[in-house]
């Protein structure tokens, strides 16, 4: 009885814990929210490290992505840490494993429409394949930055003139 | 006390008696009657009422102001135990225990009220609800789901508290970070307040979003002290 009221009682938390997770989502996010890919952080200092923080203002949920390039401008390695959802966990873990081994102009081509397809999420988990689009996008912006870090610089200046 | 209240929301105002008198455009809709003897209502439309003739309850507006119904003034800044006081009235009005030996339509009625009482009260009560509500009241969009924030100062400040939340194992640590989310919400409650009495909704809309972190990381943190 006393089982019973604990699974009641993990149940009526939307999102949160195993049981939520395995009825309300497609098996494919409960996999990556239970065995979460590449989760931890790489070093944000190094040259050759981008990192992308976004959030998603409506929901208070947070996503950390970070990318390691090699000197071929490919993806070597990809962290994330997301605090959220199952589906903004899945998203941003399965955003680490399609950027990895691809160049950077190939993972800006990643779109959020194709997380959303490959994890079937339903249409109001769609902003959170959208977070994971922004969290690449801002990673390799961070990554190109440190490349050319006089690069904004002169176009600030290019716009002041 | 329900029997003030029957008495108190039974008068009508005279304003709205007046007004009643002014002749009608074509097309009005009619005057409201009572479900149960069919008697005129007088005015009150929009807070919970019974029929001055045969005291039946109501039934509740569709889509009522949640300030005037907790008697609060439409404003961020609110009193809180004026607030309490109001709420516990209407409840002991309009609850469902109290209709127990009335008909089942009169007890639909009342759950209604009820829940949509508690629901008024739930949303004011809290600073988070009761701004989002407020820009809601003056038809500013919320926050799109598909909004991306990218305010990295506080994006990180955001999550290296969750870090911490996440890695810390013992109570210190906890109580750490319960103070510091804590003075965190009283800080941007006294901005939100600021915002809206400068009637700067869009600064408000910004700071309501930053509390909603707040507000997520203060379930972790219940849900880590209490575990599941």
């Amino acid at each position: 009885m006393a089982a019973l009221r604990a699974v009641g009682a993990a149940l009526l938390r939307p999102g949160r814990g195993e049981a939520a997770a395995r009825l309300g989502y497609h098996k494919k996010v409960v996999d990556h929210y239970e065995n979460p890919r590449n989760v931890g952080s790489l070093d944000r200092n190094a040259k050759n490290v981008g990192t992308g923080l976004v959030g998603a203002p409506a929901c208070g949920d947070v996503m950390k992505l970070q990318v390691e390039v090699d000197e071929n401008g490919r993806i070597i390695d990809a962290r994330f840490k997301t605090f959220g959802c199952g589906s903004a966990i899945a998203s941003s873990s399965l955003a680490t494993e399609w950027v990895k081994g691809k160049t950077v102009d190939e993972a800006l081509k990643i779109k959020n429409t194709d997380i959303a397809k490959e994890l079937c999420l339903p249409p109001v988990k769609l902003h959170c394949s959208m977070l994971a689009e922004d969290a690449i996008k801002a990673a390799l912006a961070d990554y190109k930055l440190k490349q050319d870090p006089n690069k904004e610089e002169s176009e600030k200046k290019a716009n002041n003139a | 006390m329900q029997a003030a209240l029957r008495r108190g929301l039974g008068r009508a105002p005279r304003v709205l008696r007046a007004a009643e008198a002014a002749p009608r455009p074509r097309c009005a809709p009619p005057a409201p009657r009572c479900w149960s003897c069919g008697g005129a209502l007088p005015g009150g439309a929009g807070l919970p009422r019974f029929c001055p003739g045969c005291r039946a309850l109501q039934p509740p507006a569709p889509r009522p102001d949640l300030f005037r119904l907790l008697g609060c003034d439409r404003s961020f800044r609110l009193d809180v135990q004026q607030l309490q006081r109001r709420f516990r009235s209407l409840q002991r009005a309009l609850h469902p225990d109290r209709f127990g030996q009335r008909p089942p339509k009169e007890q639909h009625y009342s759950e209604q009220h009820s829940s949509l009482v508690n629901k008024a009260y739930q949303t004011l009560l809290d600073p988070l609800s009761r701004g989002l509500y407020l820009l809601e009241l003056n038809g500013v969009e919320p926050a799109q789901e598909t909004d991306c924030d990218a305010d990295s100062e506080f994006l990180t400040e955001i999550m290296e508290i969750n870090e911490k939340l996440a890695e810390s194992k013992n109570e210190d640590i906890l109580e750490e970070i319960e103070t510091l989310i804590k003075v965190k919400q009283e800080e941007l409650t006294k901005e939100v307040t600021a915002a809206f009495e400068r009637d700067d909704l869009q600064e408000a809309k910004k700071l309501l979003a930053k509390m909603k972190y707040f507000a997520n990381l203060e379930d972790k943190l219940k849900n880590k002290k209490i575990p599941p």
